[in-house]
């Protein structure tokens, strides 16, 4: 069962890639060079997978983000905001706080994880209670959060680094800072706090009740209902838990990679975390996969742009084509089927 | 009268149109159950057409039949999908908003090497796609509650087994109105670019789905889709008038946050298709 | 004239797994009234469906009206004068009966809009001409459900229809209504239209029809005229083998005290209507407690609301000192209360759900299943998943089986298992024989009994009269919204029950001929 997923995975995974192809030979392009580029960029050397690795961390958040909700029958897409209110606490905490060491770094994460709780409870709460869609909600609130955020760290106001032009804040304690994994690359510790985060998802899910109720109300909110579950509190709970692991994305950025939070710092992690939840078919150990196809996609495309073999955005074109791919069940197996004949 | 109110007034009119096509189009395509939150992307791909087919004929007209007709087939491809491969309505609405986006930056990229912006290129006047707007929603008015047409497309949002015993060919109408949707947000991405004279990333801005918020306030019906439509085109008026009283982003902010307000409040579970968002699998 | 209407030659029609028509040769006469008989699954409705053009056939052919015609759909079966009044309905709730009537052939003002008032003149016509009285006017969500079969009757006459099939009609009327149906259905003989009636009843085949073609397991079995044969001899055909009519009840052991008592109960339905108006009822240990009733008058809404599914909007619920009033499903479930949901897809079970994961649906919380919202003992579970498909027969090739690869009846013994396992003092058995075969009714039924005879209270709720008349000690009949009678089923006269679940009363005045 695990293995026919993954390889009806892998197989849309390639058709995708046979689609981008056709674009870029209708664009003259040359194929060769584009792909040779994009592996480069992606695992050629050490600095490159570790660019890679760098672009998955967040992904991995957003990913598990869009993932519980989606298990609990909700679309989370507000994860672009939920992450920029957990990074904005997690820079607020890691200024103004003093504590020591791991310590400080810990209460960053669970506050910029209950910011992100709170942005994610407003579209549950109204979900639950008034029946209002939370596609419309969560994708509202995350252009609110990234409004807000920019306020916040606008010239004039209490969190911007005077000493810059650019909308941000000073550096985080030394003491919040999520230290370097991997020299020279830029991989933190934010990757291996996202692979336990991983794992709890997993266990939470599969191996507790409160999981088990989860996915029965995803499932079937009124079967849910018949064997005594709330449906209407594990909405808020699913939005609650998708809202703080997405926050844990953003804190991961601020703490590790930027050691300060910087207006508009996220290229569009939110959005990949879709992605990344829908190509890992809601699974969290396939998020580890995904994440990391969409973080490769990304670090390739850089390099493919600066190797000017042609835009780096083909990769966000083959993104968008995998997707579609993936999600088309009887597509696949008509393709299947025709094939063998 | 001072300046400052009919300016506002008339920007409302302009600026709602857009929001009207695209919850006129969703309200089609939900009727007959077929859930399309791709309408953001669509409208995404009918900006771009109109700016790429303005850019290379020279001809704006042309560009905004290009716009429709690219909208149409964004419509049919999410309709493919989840007519005939049984995706996920939702789903692969997200999908055609990620794959456009992508697309828009890459077309703008090796087009006019910059990345999200295209150059300018020949306009129309953005009030005849306003115009038009209103008189599309008037004639649909009429043609969902009171031509043949229209009670049969209800109907297969209703209950497709009524239809199909009725000898409605259930899938063949799902696709036609999802085109019609998607024709429907093509032009009100032309009107995004002919408002601004070129195509650039974020032009539209979440209107998509705030023209889904609209849909759902104003019942699935067109002229309620209009009514909501203005409300929300007001707040962008509003938004613009604002600008240089207050910071930008608070200006910025407020469609959004109104859209969430107006939804909490005036959220009713009333008119929604029965069969929206299910597979019909015919013999 | 062609002497048959319809005729169907050597149809075959395959689904994976199954040949649902083997064979099949059918013929219809002009003007008469004709009863397919099966039971579920014989391929009644399946074969009726090729002939409306709703499946095409694997094999064989159709003749209508002495022209043979291939692959058609319903659209061109209407054409050819062929309506089907499906079991449930094809009408849209939210529209008018106008509307739903004149859909696909509506009468047009200026070619463009509709013309309302000339399907309205039209209908009204039809209405009178066969004594079918409806509202064209209203809508049919808000129309009981006899009127709405009225509609759907006239609306395959408004399509021109000659030949009609009705499949299970009367599963939802009363004796009364079912009367007033084969009133109607000799009006149509008399303008010389065809009937088709698919139904798994004997009594109505023999009552309503002139000639009853049985099915079995997809072949036809015999053609018979009603008038020369018996209920025995049909079920014979039907079964093929001499069938038991009754479920042998015991006669009951054990004190008969007061489990579960509803008082004064009041509630509204989805559309936000009053639809109990005042239940009283006392459930009672070692006991079957039967509702009769026609379907709409509130059963099942009943089965929400004692089993904490629905809220009353008044009343009260009480098990013993317990008070349940006003308390959700998972305060009915730690009280004791079992609950077998008459739509097993909907509400027993979750279909994307391994068996496991079902079986302690509703269970989960227990201590032993999980000891705390984050543990939960995974082999326990699958041990007592064991344990149910061992002593409750569910046949599946594992425990990890997904829920929706099952057969009906493997469904319900699960849910069966499930509640029976519990334990329970109070269950509520809603329509939970529906859509089984003979095996499986069977079953259902001994398992209430045995439940009973442990010392449960059971509260049978079902649309099959003859099974509350046989499982139940005693029987209660609802009738919008309020119990109005309750009776021994063993000596209930019929008709007084009938008429009971029909209009709320006995008229009291005993016809000439008839015993009070």
């Amino acid at each position: 069962m695990l293995l026919r997923e993954t390889g009806l995975t892998l197989l849309s995974i390639s058709l995708a890639f046979g689609v981008g192809c056709i674009i870029l030979w209708a664009g003259g392009y040359s194929i060769p060079a584009v792909f040779a580029n994009l592996w480069k960029g992606a695992f050629g050397n050490k600095i490159s997978i570790g660019q890679t690795l760098t672009q998955a961390t967040p992904i991995i958040f957003t990913s598990l983000s869009f993932l519980i909700a989606f298990r609990c029958g909700l679309f989370n897409i507000g994860a672009e905001g939920q992450m920029y209110m957990g990074a904005m606490t997690a820079a607020v905490v890691g200024i103004y706080l003093k504590l020591p060491g791991v310590l400080h770094v810990l209460v960053c994460l669970l506050a910029a994880g209950a910011a992100g709780a709170a942005w994610g409870w407003i579209p549950g709460y109204l979900k639950a209670k008034r029946g209002v869609n939370e596609f419309v909600t969560t994708m509202m609130l995350s252009s609110v959060a990234i409004y807000f955020t920019d306020l916040l760290v606008a010239p004039r106001m209490f969190l911007h680094d005077t000493r810059y032009g650019s909308n941000q804040t000073v550096r985080v304690l030394q003491t919040a800072v999520l230290p370097k994994l991997l020299r020279p690359t830029q991989v933190t510790w934010a990757i291996v706090v996202g692979g336990g985060v991983v794992l709890l998802v997993w266990y939470y899910l599969f191996r507790t009740r409160s999981g088990y109720e989860l996915r029965a109300v995803g499932q079937s909110p009124s079967a849910a209902e018949y064997g005594g579950i709330s449906v209407k509190r594990k909405i808020v709970l699913a939005m609650c838990m998708a809202g703080f692991v997405a926050g844990l994305a953003g804190a991961g950025e601020v703490l590790g990679t930027h050691t300060r939070f910087i207006s508009g710092f996220s290229p569009g992690y939110g959005w990949d975390g879709i992605a990344g939840g829908l190509i890992a078919r809601a699974h969290p150990v396939g998020v580890l996969f995904s994440a990391f196809l969409m973080g490769a996609l990304r670090a390739g495309s850089m390099q493919v742009q600066r190797s000017g073999a042609a835009p780096g955005d083909i990769a966000s074109v083959l993104q968008g084509l995998v997707i579609f791919f993936v999600i088309a069940p009887t597509l696949i197996r008509r393709l299947i089927r025709w094939r063998r004949r | 009268m001072n300046i400052f109110t009919i300016h506002l007034l008339l920007r409302t009119l302009r600026l709602s149109s857009p929001i009207a096509l695209i919850a006129l189009g969703e309200t089609y395509s939900e009727r007959v159950g077929i859930i399309n939150v791709g309408v953001e992307g669509t409208a995404v791909l009918g900006a771009l057409v109109s700016a790429l087919v303005s850019f290379y004929t020279g001809n704006a007209w042309v560009a905004v039949i290009a716009a429709v007709i690219g909208g149409g087939l964004a419509g049919a491809l999410h309709a493919l999908w989840c007519i005939q491969f049984r995706a996920n309505h939702v789903v692969s609405g997200v999908a055609v908003n990620i794959l456009v986006a992508g697309l828009a930056l890459f077309i703008t990229s090796a087009l006019w090497k910059s990345r999200g912006t295209s150059a300018s290129a020949p306009t129309i006047n953005a009030w005849y796609i306003a115009g038009s707007a209103l008189v599309i929603v008037i004639l649909s008015q009429i043609f969902i509650f009171h031509t043949r047409w229209g009670l049969r497309l209800r109907v297969v949002g209703e209950k497709p087994e009524a239809a199909d015993t009725a000898g409605i060919n259930v899938h063949r109408t799902q696709y036609i109105y999802t085109i019609v949707n998607g024709m429907l947000c093509g032009l009100a991405g032309a009107y995004f670019f002919n408002n601004l004279g070129y195509f650039v990333n974020g032009m539209v801005g979440g209107r998509g789905f705030i023209g889904i918020a609209a849909m759902v306030i104003g019942n699935y019906s067109p002229v309620g889709a209009l009514g909501a439509a203005l409300l929300f085109g007001f707040a962008d008026a509003l938004q613009m008038s604002l600008q240089g009283y207050i910071p930008s982003q608070v200006s910025l902010m407020l469609p959004y946050l109104l859209t969430v307000l107006v939804l909490a409040v005036l959220i009713k579970r009333a008119q929604v298709p029965a069969a929206l968002g299910k597979h019909y699998i015919k013999q | 004239m062609p002497e048959y209407a319809v005729e169907m030659r050597g149809i075959v029609k395959r689904f994976p797994g199954v040949v649902a028509n083997d064979g099949i040769d059918f013929a219809l006469e002009r003007g008469e009234i004709h009863g397919l008989l099966g039971e579920n699954g014989a391929g009644k409705t399946v074969l009726m469906s090729v002939l409306y053009g709703l499946y095409y056939p694997d094999e064989g052919e159709i003749v209508i009206n002495g022209t043979p015609h291939r692959h058609y759909r319903p659209a061109r079966a209407i054409g050819l004068g062929i309506g089907m009044v499906h079991q449930h309905f094809m009408l849209v709730p939210r529209l008018t009966v106008a509307e739903n009537i004149m859909l696909g052939q509506e009468p047009t003002k200026r070619g463009v809009l509709l013309d309302r008032d000339a399907a309205i003149r039209k209908i009204e016509a039809f209405s009178q001409q066969y004594g079918l009285p409806i509202d064209p006017r209203a809508r049919v969500n808000q129309l009981p459900v006899g009127e709405q079969q009225r509609v759907e009757i006239i609306k395959a006459l408004y399509r021109g229809a000659d030949t009609l099939i009705l499949d299970e009609p009367t599963a939802v009327l009363t004796e009364q209504e079912a009367e007033s149906l084969g009133e109607a259905l000799q009006r149509l003989k008399a303008e010389n239209k065809s009937t088709i009636l698919i139904t798994h009843k004997l009594r109505e085949a023999i009552g309503m029809c002139d000639r009853i073609t049985v099915l079995r397991k997809g072949r036809v079995v015999g053609t018979v005229h009603a008038k020369e044969t018996n209920e025995r001899e049909l079920a014979e055909m039907m079964v093929g083998r001499d069938v038991v009519f009754t479920v042998h009840r015991s006669e009951r052991t054990g004190e008969c005290e007061t489990a579960l008592t509803a008082e004064g109960i009041t509630a509204c339905d989805d559309r936000g209507l009053e639809i109990l108006k005042g239940i009283d009822l006392e459930l009672r240990r070692h006991e079957v407690l039967g509702i009769a009733g026609v379907q709409g008058n509130g059963q099942a809404e009943l089965a929400e609301v004692l089993s904490g599914l629905r809220p009353t909007t008044g009343g009260r619920i009480s098990l013993g000192e317990m008070d349940l009033s006003g308390r959700n499903a998972r305060a009915f479930i730690d009280a004791g209360i079992a609950h077998i949901p008459s739509d097993r897809h909907l509400r027993g079970l979750v279909m994307t759900f391994s068996l496991r994961e079902n079986a302690i649906l509703g269970r989960q919380q227990e201590k032993a299943f999980s000891p705390s919202p984050f543990w939960q003992r995974q082999g326990a579970i699958t041990r007592f998943t064991r344990e149910i498909i061992d002593a409750f027969g569910v046949k599946t090739p594992s425990a990890g089986t997904l829920a929706q690869n099952l057969s009906g009846g493997n469904q319900q013994r699960l849910i069966i298992g499930r509640e029976v396992t519990k334990n329970p003092c109070v269950i509520i058995a809603a329509q939970p024989t529906r859509g089984l075969d003979v095996g499986g009714i069977e079953y259902v039924r001994e398992q209430l009994l045995k439940m009973r005879d442990q010392g449960a209270a059971v509260l049978l709720i079902s649309m099959d009269l003859d099974e509350v008349l046989t499982v139940s000690d005693r029987i209660a009949v609802i009738y919008d919204g309020r119990i109005v009678a309750t009776r021994d089923p063993d000596t209930v006269d019929r008709r007084d029950l009938g008429e009971l679940m029909l209009t709320g009363s006995l008229s009291g005045t005993p016809q000439p001929g008839e015993a009070t």
